[in-house]
């Protein structure tokens, strides 16, 4: 039950909502799926005086421009995402990033934008608190945080759990904002602030419309996992995202893209892995390597009962076995 | 607890230990355990530790009362309305009478709804304030945080065995985190005992149960009420004693189990007791000894790992505690149907199904032609409840028996009406007939009016009553442990296989297997029902549920967090039954428990499949993977500091 009142507008075009969000400035947020808006509403983690329904607004199905790249309307459901053929043919990572979130209900309803903007959590943030933990953390507004006392002010180490958004990372998505200026293109990753008061760098009078996947390179594979400890239906302990070309002698790795989900207050690339794995030969060894750096870089916080040292393990291997997938895929060894 | 801590409540005074904050003490010996120790060939000391966890009911605590003046109505989701309304009647300081708990469906407990809870008594108190009907529903998030969870329990164990692992004796003390007020925490300490006491012969025990007051959320009864815990920790034991003394994990447990007609030291006896035959046939269906220690004799190719373990359980049903029995009345209807009165709620272990079945059985008739009505304290007689896994026993024996006592009266009728002498007449598809002329015959409808007719008005209504051991006052102390409890205990063996991911840790249950004793499947169904939902519930305890706290307060007060199973963690669950009682109409008949001891002996299994696994001792639940991923490095770095160092230039 939501326990106060707010008001629901229903623009007809997304350029209308845009200028509504414009008008009302803080007061709005923007409802989509809802499955994590809601949720947070019921909470009073979020209490907008105005929900900007983008209901009226229909995506247009995902499709396959002419220089080879992925169009996927961001009102998109994850599960249409999952049913399209031209997602799963053309970046199957995403339907399977898609895929991986919630469960049936969620993904029915979950839009692919709204996946993306979701809020970060923590468990001391995500729960009401009227009665326990009832002092505002600092993301609310409040003088403390619960879990890590000795942050300051500026710090709040909720994790951004996004499934999809370390996919879109590693595939070099670009997403296409939209504010009162008409259209942007930023890269998938500058939509996160690396902020865990306020993970989502974009203006409040502006909406992600579409996300462009790049056409996929030559020889190129492809790998995904999710940690969890039930295998559905719950957050990821860690995400795991990696995209592979390799050169033309099929050895060779001619580019590297790992991103890591969940484990951040932002997806976060591993850059030291990268470079591990460019230019190199990649072999078991190196693969392992490069996944122990992966782990090692990204410095997992703690969250919902993991240690930072597990998930430090957790990702070294699975990150390894991820990497060894997408090098398969690349070398045409599995589809 | 320490001697001093600040005090959440002052210690009971009956308490004479030195500690702070004893909510309540179990405490029992017998035999000369120091003498035992000193007479055994071996002696290892253990501590095991269990973790908090939830009930997860998927219907939230709800209540509606209605006060109208002189009678207050309450519908609320419970596990016996007997019970609700004595505790509810003298809280608020009403007879009885004037508290009626109307029937309710219930949409799961698991032990979780037993008490009488705050939101029961604000609801009639306000409702008889404002003279207006009060419904409160308890948010998840207000469950989780504010409502009570089940009993985590520390463990401490000393056994001493001869070389052929026969136990000699065994010190045992229990402590449990109670939370701030005494709840059933007193309960499940003198509990643990039991769950000690039953399965093995102990010559020699001297136990201690703690409860303490912390400060946490008030816990109740949880499915098993102990028994996951302590069996845990006794059969991760007994595994690490055969094993150091080279015995495989069956024999040392047929050694040392109950068998038929044992007397237990609280003076009850097991009667027809199946621990052997379930240990046998859980170790031949499963092929136990010939997967026992394959994969850590010869490691196979990859990161995953297979392990074998078993587990064994026992339990008490149908005990003695308020209201101790249960009574049925079975109206008959002029065209020989029947009305069932019972106090029985049905909280989807299907109580209403097997009374409906022992009526018809003992009736002659169809299950159609049964109609329930049941769990009203007003309309229905009393019943112990669904609470202490006795229903089928205690309530199923009263409407066996108020069934025969109709039955005993028809055929009494027809016998007058027929001639024939009461011995030669039988019932079958509502007909009485005589055996030795089935000519001689009169259908129910005929027999009832004849009884209206010739017994001025007297239609047929049968009484049954039952409760356990009638000639036994009161239930046992929680105290001292001294008094009987049942003739019901139910044995079982469950066998887990564990896979376990050794370069993460990461461990799922792959398939169980339970064998039991349960007497008499009375619904062979439900009971398949009971185990299933059983290995679910205990596999969800081992690897993923934990109601994660700090400073009491809850952390994930919510289904996402705290992770419950979903349908594709479910193992593959076999189970056999071992039958040692018999259903006859018109006897006594004796079933035993199955809807609740079966979380335990599988999560000792699969603790002990764990080790079979990968050679990591797990002394505390969950089983998660970064337990068993740390416990695999520690091996590793205590077989390389093992290792003699090469020498060099050799």
């Amino acid at each position: 039950m939501i326990l106060f009142d707010f008001e629901l507008e229903r623009p007809d075009t997304a350029a209308d909502a845009v200028a509504m969000l414009a008008r009302l400035r803080g007061d709005a947020r923007l409802l989509a799926g809802g499955t994590d808006l809601v949720p947070n509403m019921r909470a009073e983690l979020v209490r907008p005086g105005v929900l900007v329904s983008l209901a009226a607004v229909a995506p247009a199905a995902p499709e396959t421009l002419s220089d080879g790249r992925l169009r996927v309307d961001a009102l998109s459901r994850l599960a249409d995402l999952e049913r399209s053929s031209a997602v799963c043919a053309h970046a199957p990572m995403l339907a399977e990033s898609a895929r991986a979130v919630g469960g049936n209900q969620v993904r029915e309803m979950g839009t692919l934008g709204g996946n993306l903007c979701q809020e970060s959590r923590c468990l001391y943030y995500n729960q009401r608190h009227d009665y326990q933990f009832a002092a505002p953390c600092y993301k609310l507004g409040g003088e403390r945080c619960y879990p890590f006392p000795t942050n300051k002010r500026d710090t709040c180490w909720s994790v951004h759990m996004s499934d999809v958004a370390p996919a879109l990372v590693a595939l070099g998505a670009e997403l296409e904002v939209l504010g009162e200026a008409g259209p942007r293109r930023i890269p998938a990753e500058e939509l996160f602030s690396g902020n865990g008061l306020a993970p989502i760098a974009l203006d409040a009078a502006e909406l992600i419309r579409a996300v462009i996947v790049p056409a996929p390179a030559p020889r190129s594979g492809w790998g995904f996992h999710k940690s969890t400890v039930r295998g559905g239906l719950e957050f990821g302990m860690a995400v795991m995202a990696v995209m592979l070309a390799l050169a033309d002698d099929g050895k060779t790795c001619a580019s590297a893209r790992v991103a890591i989900g969940a484990v951040r207050e932002r997806p976060v690339r591993a850059p030291a892995a990268e470079r591990l794995l460019a230019g190199a030969a990649l072999d078991d060894a190196r693969l392992a390597e490069a996944a122990a750096a992966a782990a090692k870089e990204v410095n997992p916080l703690p969250h919902h009962g993991f240690t930072r040292r597990y998930l430090m393990d957790n990702i070294r291997v699975h990150l390894r076995r991820t990497l060894a997938l997408a090098l398969d895929r690349a070398r045409g060894a599995r589809a | 607890m320490k001697p001093g801590a600040p005090e959440v409540h002052p210690t009971h005074p009956k308490v004479t230990d030195p500690y702070s904050n004893i909510g309540g003490k179990s405490e029992t010996e017998w035999g000369d355990v120091e003498r035992g120790f000193a007479e055994s060939d071996y002696v290892r000391e253990d501590r095991f530790e269990s973790h908090l966890r939830t009930h997860g009911y998927l219907e939230p605590h709800v209540t509606l009362a209605h006060w109208e003046g002189d009678k207050l109505n309450v519908w609320t989701s419970s596990m016996g309305a007997f019970v609700k309304r004595a505790k509810l009647a003298r809280t608020l300081d009403l007879p009885y009478s004037a508290v009626r708990i109307h029937k309710t469906y219930v949409g799961g407990t698991f032990g979780g709804k037993i008490d009488l809870y705050s939101h029961e008594y604000c609801a009639a108190r306000l409702s008889m304030i404002t003279g207006r009907p009060v419904r409160i529903v308890a948010s998840r998030e207000e469950i989780f945080s504010a409502f009570r969870h089940g009993q985590p329990l520390a463990m401490e164990i000393k056994t001493g065995v001869r070389k052929d692992g026969t136990i000699v004796a065994q010190r045992i003390r229990v402590i449990n985190n109670s939370g701030g007020f005494r709840g059933s925490g007193v309960v499940v300490i003198f509990l643990a005992w039991g769950f000690t006491m039953i399965p093995y012969r102990i010559p020699n025990l001297r136990y201690e149960g703690f409860s303490v007051y912390t400060n946490h959320p008030v816990r109740a009864p949880q499915r098993g009420h102990g028994a996951p815990q302590i069996r845990f920790a006794i059969e991760s034991q007994l595994d690490r004693i055969a094993e150091d003394l080279g015995i495989d994990p069956i024999t040392i447990r047929l050694r040392n189990a109950r068998l038929p007609g044992e007397r237990l030291p609280n003076g009850d006896n097991v009667h027809n007791a199946g621990l052997v035959e379930c240990i046998r046939i859980a170790a031949g269906k499963s092929g136990f000894l010939e997967k026992y220690g394959r994969d850590r004799r010869s490691p196979p190719q990859g990161t995953i790992r297979r392990g074998i373990g078993i587990g064994v359980s026992a339990y008490m049903g149908g005990t003695l505690i308020y209201p101790n029995g249960s009574a049925v009345i079975v109206k008959m209807n002029d065209d020989g149907s029947a009305i069932v009165l019972t106090g029985a709620i049905d909280i989807g272990q299907g109580a209403e199904t097997v009374i409906s079945q022992i009526v018809a059985e003992e009736l002659a008739i169809g299950m159609d032609d049964v109609k329930i009505i049941s769990s009203d304290t007003d309309a229905t007689p009393q019943d112990i409840g669904a609470w202490i896994s006795g229903m089928t026993y205690v309530t199923g024996n009263a409407a066996r028996q108020a069934a025969g006592n109709a039955r005993d009266k028809l055929i009494a009728v027809a016998s007058e009406r027929l001639g024939v002498p009461v011995g030669d007449l039988a019932a079958k598809d509502k007909v009485v007939y005589s055996t030795r002329d089935p000519s001689a015959r009169m259908t129910y409808r005929e027999v009832i009016a004849a009884s209206v007719a010739t017994r001025r008005g007297d239609t047929v209504i049968g009484e049954g009553y039952w409760r356990t051991m009638r000639d036994e006052p009161n239930h046992p102390s929680l105290a001292t442990t001294k008094g009987r409890w049942t003739e019901n205990y139910a044995f079982s063996a469950q066998v887990a296989e564990v896979e376990v991911d050794i370069e993460t840790g990461e461990a799922r249950l792959v398939k169980a297997l339970t064998v039991h004793d349960c007497g008499f499947p009375v619904n062979p169904a439900l009971v398949k029902g009971q185990i299933d939902g059983q290995i679910s519930m205990a596999l969800g305890h081992a690897f993923m549920e934990e109601v994660m706290t700090k400073d009491g307060y809850t952390l994930n007060p919510n289904w996402l967090d705290y992770r419950m199973p979903t349908i594709h963690n479910m193992a593959v669950s076999e189970d056999a039954d071992v039958i040692t009682e018999q259903y006859r109409v018109g006897q006594p008949y004796r079933t035993k428990e199955v809807g609740e001891g079966l979380v335990s002996g599988i999560l000792a299994a699969m603790a002990n499949a764990v080790y079979d696994a990968t050679g990591v001792r797990l002394n505390s639940t969950p089983f998660s993977a970064e337990k068993i991923l740390y416990g695999l490095k520690a091996l590793e770095f205590e077989q390389k500091r093992s290792q003699p160092k090469e020498t060099v230039g050799a």
